[in-house]
């Protein structure tokens, strides 16, 4: 039988005390060679279910499977050291009495010592630290240790790769260098990953699939834009950015909101709705015969973006996302536009 | 730092008291007179004083190291029921002096005693024994902070690596921990050597017993202060050792974030297993002794009161800590100051501890001898007449001496309390227009208070268990519980040595629970 491709978690619950669950009823699948990233909010519950793949947590119910073969469930408990998983804890957990080098090897015991060391500085070359071999954990750097934690894990060559908020203690710039040279090493091993993270940006930047968590549950999966664009509740659209909720019923085959009429095919008469608009999807114009009119009422930077606040007639204020180009000005009337394609109509809760 | 509140000067004072008897020991030992008495014990008893001492402190450091090392890693990681208790009850030996259980394993196992059927303590294994008993909490405290504060991420680091639960505590928690240890274990065998009474009681005399003896039965201080140097001179190599291994563990300490461990529940039986085997160390070196000594102290009635021996013990433990307290804060500061030369006279303070209690009380008296002398020339100069014998051996002699081996241990908790007072807080205070009395007082003594407090009752429960330096500098007539029952016991009159050993224990141990939960709860947070 080849390798199994798949790692299925299903209704898995984690309970430490018996009315609340840290980890509520959770099905997730993730993909060999894919990089699935668990985003949420902090006591989401991400880092326990990490924890439960790698065996460092027992399941209450549920299961954990990798191909056929059972993991976590049943009565089952695969021992940690058993599972071929390789783990990235948050604080790296790099062991202070071990250089880099042996850090890495740490994992390799059946090979003799020859190999280890080879394959462990092969590894560290690999994350371009090839030359930081015998340096203890305390003389590197916050990325450098980050580095050695991820070499350390992917040194086994492991079917299933779990890294718990890996960038949380780096500062930005370092950030994203850091995100381009864990991805390849991802890709490269082509094991099953998980990446737990809060951060919206590292998901959608990182990652294949992402599946949204909140209070123990996930509540959405899929690919990064289809859910930046498309999120199926407020809580999933804010998890991944910014967004103008108005709530609506529908009436016909549309729903009608402050910003204009939307259509709504898949909808029944009278359903009480809320649309959920990226504030990339508002447009400015200075075409009256274009839009809804609103006033500037003010203007930031945002990345690379400008941040209009811009004030309806209802008095209802709106952020549109636009070009740094567009110069509309505090206090001028403006038009605005919507792109269906950055508007998500959900059923209200 | 500018505008830090900081006093240098109290330390250079309490590097002076702790230094000043070592530097006169060691003065004397090299320059004082040479008798036949040195070269006589060289060649008979020094070789047995020295393999005593050897062996003592090997076994003390090995059985300490099998009890105290293990227990700390089910403590910390472990859940089971009674768990908190046994967390600070694992500590409460401390308050037992190692000659209080001396006595009575001594009593119990010997030939007529109830448990005589058991091999008697005695001897260099009998004595190692009851150290290990008395001693062991040093080991268990620091190992316990040290499993206590590590991450459980190197531990299931490296079971996702592919290691057991046993091979991953061989091969991470307990690397991480292996500082701490051997700075408990430093603190065994430092104990161990500054020990009199156990060992002169079990047949085990060490390198501190020959001091005594020079100095008691030959009256030859210069030849005490050598043997007192060859007892220094090993007390500070495992001093530096500790130093090192303490400095060690902070630096292990400080990689990444910490996520505090999770403790594994443990079902009833596993749990009971490990409720068992911190029930046992305690039994054995605090509820048995205490029991035996209370039972023969109530069936042999002492014919001598032992309120004023109490009094004498109370008295000399309640300023000698709260002295201590105050150069602890004084090196403290010094420390925080920053400046090299405040530093320098803190870490001279703190060799202090290195010094066996034996050591401190002759260079006291040397001291105070030189004192005398001095004054006598001065004295008949003026008047014609030798001054009269004003210092020696007072209770002024007695807390110098405690100070200069017991200050350090205070310097310890009275760093740690201020060290949270963060050089920030003194620039609030005085951007907020406080001056330095009132930054003192409004912000650093509440903060630092509580420390403050461990670290005279620390002193207050060693000084209480004190011998040797009482016995050497104790004014005629003059006695402690330490002392009462020292004789009575060196008398073989054990039924009336029971009680002043039992009120030792007795009136250390309501400290020992407070020192306990103290130290056990604080790094909890």
């Amino acid at each position: 039988m080849s390798r199994p491709d798949l790692l299925t978690i299903t209704g898995a619950r984690i309970a430490y005390s018996p009315d609340r669950a840290a980890v509520d009823g959770v099905d997730l699948s993730l993909k060999c060679g894919q990089v699935t990233a668990l985003l949420g909010p902090s006591g989401s519950g991400k880092s326990t279910l990490l924890r439960a793949i790698a065996g460092l947590e027992a399941l209450n119910a549920g299961d954990v499977k990798f191909g056929e073969e059972v993991w976590s469930g049943d009565g089952v408990h695969k021992a940690p050291e058993t599972r071929r998983c390789g783990v990235v804890f948050q604080d790296y957990a790099l062991f202070p009495h071990l250089s880099a080098l042996d850090n890495v090897a740490f994992g390799l015991r059946s090979l003799s010592r020859a190999d280890r060391r080879k394959r462990a500085q092969a590894q560290l070359d690999g994350v371009e630290l090839g030359d930081r071999a015998k340096a203890f954990p305390h003389e590197l750097s916050g990325g450098e240790q980050q580095r050695v934690a991820l070499a350390r894990a992917l040194a086994t060559n492991p079917d299933v790769m779990l890294l718990d908020e890996p960038f949380s203690g780096l500062d930005r710039r370092l950030r994203s260098a850091l995100r381009d040279t864990t991805a390849s090493a991802l890709k490269a091993s082509g094991a099953a990953t998980l990446i737990v993270t809060h951060d919206a940006d590292e998901a959608l930047s990182l990652a294949d699939t992402i599946a949204l968590m909140t209070e123990g549950r996930i509540i959405q999966v899929g690919a990064p834009d289809a859910l930046y664009l498309k999120p199926n509740s407020i809580a999933a659209a804010r998890l991944l950015g910014d967004a103008e909720v108005f709530s609506a019923t529908v009436s016909g085959h549309s729903v009608e909101i402050a910003l204009g009429l939307i259509d709504t095919p898949a909808l029944d008469q009278d359903t009480n709705v809320d649309v959920i608009i990226r504030p990339e999807g508002i447009g400015v114009s200075a075409d009256p015969s274009s839009g809804t009119a609103a006033v500037v009422t003010e203007r930031r930077l945002a990345g690379g973006h400008a941040r209009l606040s811009c004030q309806l007639d209802t008095g209802r204020v709106v952020q549109a996302r636009v070009n740094l180009t567009e110069r509309a000005s505090v206090g001028q009337q403006v038009w605005l536009t919507l792109d269906p394609h950055f508007v998500s109509v959900v059923a209200s809760e | 730092m500018t505008g830090q509140l900081a006093p240098s000067w109290p330390a250079a004072i309490a590097a002076l008291i702790c230094a000043a008897p070592l530097i006169t020991v060691a003065a004397l030992g090299v320059f004082g007179p040479w008798t036949d008495y040195m070269a006589h014990i060289a060649s008979t008893r020094l070789p047995a004083y020295l393999t005593n001492t050897a062996a003592v402190t090997a076994i003390a450091a090995l059985i300490a190291l099998l009890i105290g090392a293990p227990l700390a890693w089910i403590v910390a990681r472990f859940e089971f029921a009674g768990r908190g208790i046994m967390e600070w009850a694992l500590a409460l030996p401390l308050a037992v002096p190692a000659y209080a259980a001396a006595y009575a394993w001594y009593d119990l196992t010997q030939g007529a005693g109830p448990l005589g059927f058991l091999p008697t303590v005695r001897g260099p294994i009998g004595a190692g024994l009851i150290f290990a008993l008395t001693l062991y909490p040093y080991v268990y405290l620091l190992a316990r902070e040290a499993y206590a504060g590590q991450s459980s991420d190197a531990y299931d680091a490296a079971r996702t690596l592919g290691r057991g639960p046993f091979g991953a505590f061989l091969d991470a928690a307990l690397p991480l921990a292996r500082p701490a240890i051997a700075a408990g274990l430093a603190l065994v065998v430092m104990e161990t050597l500054a020990d009199y009474g156990a060992v002169a009681h079990l047949g085990a005399p060490t390198l501190s017993v020959g001091l005594i003896r020079a100095w008691s039965a030959e009256g030859s201080i210069a030849d005490a202060a050598r043997l007192a140097l060859i007892l220094v001179t090993i007390a500070f190599v495992l001093f530096a050792y500790e130093r090192a291994q303490r400095r060690r563990a902070r630096q292990s300490a400080a990689s990444g974030r910490r996520r505090p461990a999770q403790r594994v529940k443990l079902g009833f039986g596993p749990g009971l297993l490990a409720l068992l085997a911190c029930v046992t160390p305690v039994m054995l070196g605090l509820v048995i002794p205490l029991a035996r000594l209370g039972w023969r102290a109530l069936s042999s009635p002492t014919n001598r009161s032992m309120v004023e021996a109490a009094g004498n013990s109370l008295l000399l433990a309640a300023i000698s800590g709260l002295v201590a307290a105050a150069l602890g804060l004084a090196a403290a500061y010094a420390l925080r100051s920053g400046r090299r030369r405040a530093i320098l006279s803190a870490r001279l303070a703190g060799l202090g501890y290195a010094v066996p209690g034996s050591v401190a009380a002759l260079g006291v008296l040397i001291l105070l001898g030189l004192f005398q002398d001095g004054l006598d020339q001065v004295w008949t100069g003026l008047f014609g007449s030798a001054f009269p014998v004003l210092l020696s051996g007072g209770v002024v002699a007695l807390v110098f001496a405690y100070q200069s081996r017991f200050a350090a241990a205070a310097i310890g908790p009275a760093e740690a309390a201020l060290n949270r007072v963060t050089p920030t807080l003194d620039a609030a205070a005085r951007s907020l227009g406080a001056r330095s009395r009132e930054i003192a007082w409004r912000v650093h003594w509440p903060l630092v208070a509580s420390g403050a407090l461990l670290a005279g009752l620390l002193v207050f429960v060693e000084v209480l268990k004190e011998l040797p330096a009482t016995m050497i500098l104790r004014p005629f007539n003059f006695d402690t519980l330490a002392v009462t029952a020292h004789n009575y016991a060196s008398d073989e009159r054990l039924g009336e040595a029971a009680l002043p050993a039992l009120l030792i224990a007795l009136i250390a141990l309501p400290p020992m629970v407070w020192i306990a939960r103290r130290i056990t709860r604080s790094e909890q947070s």
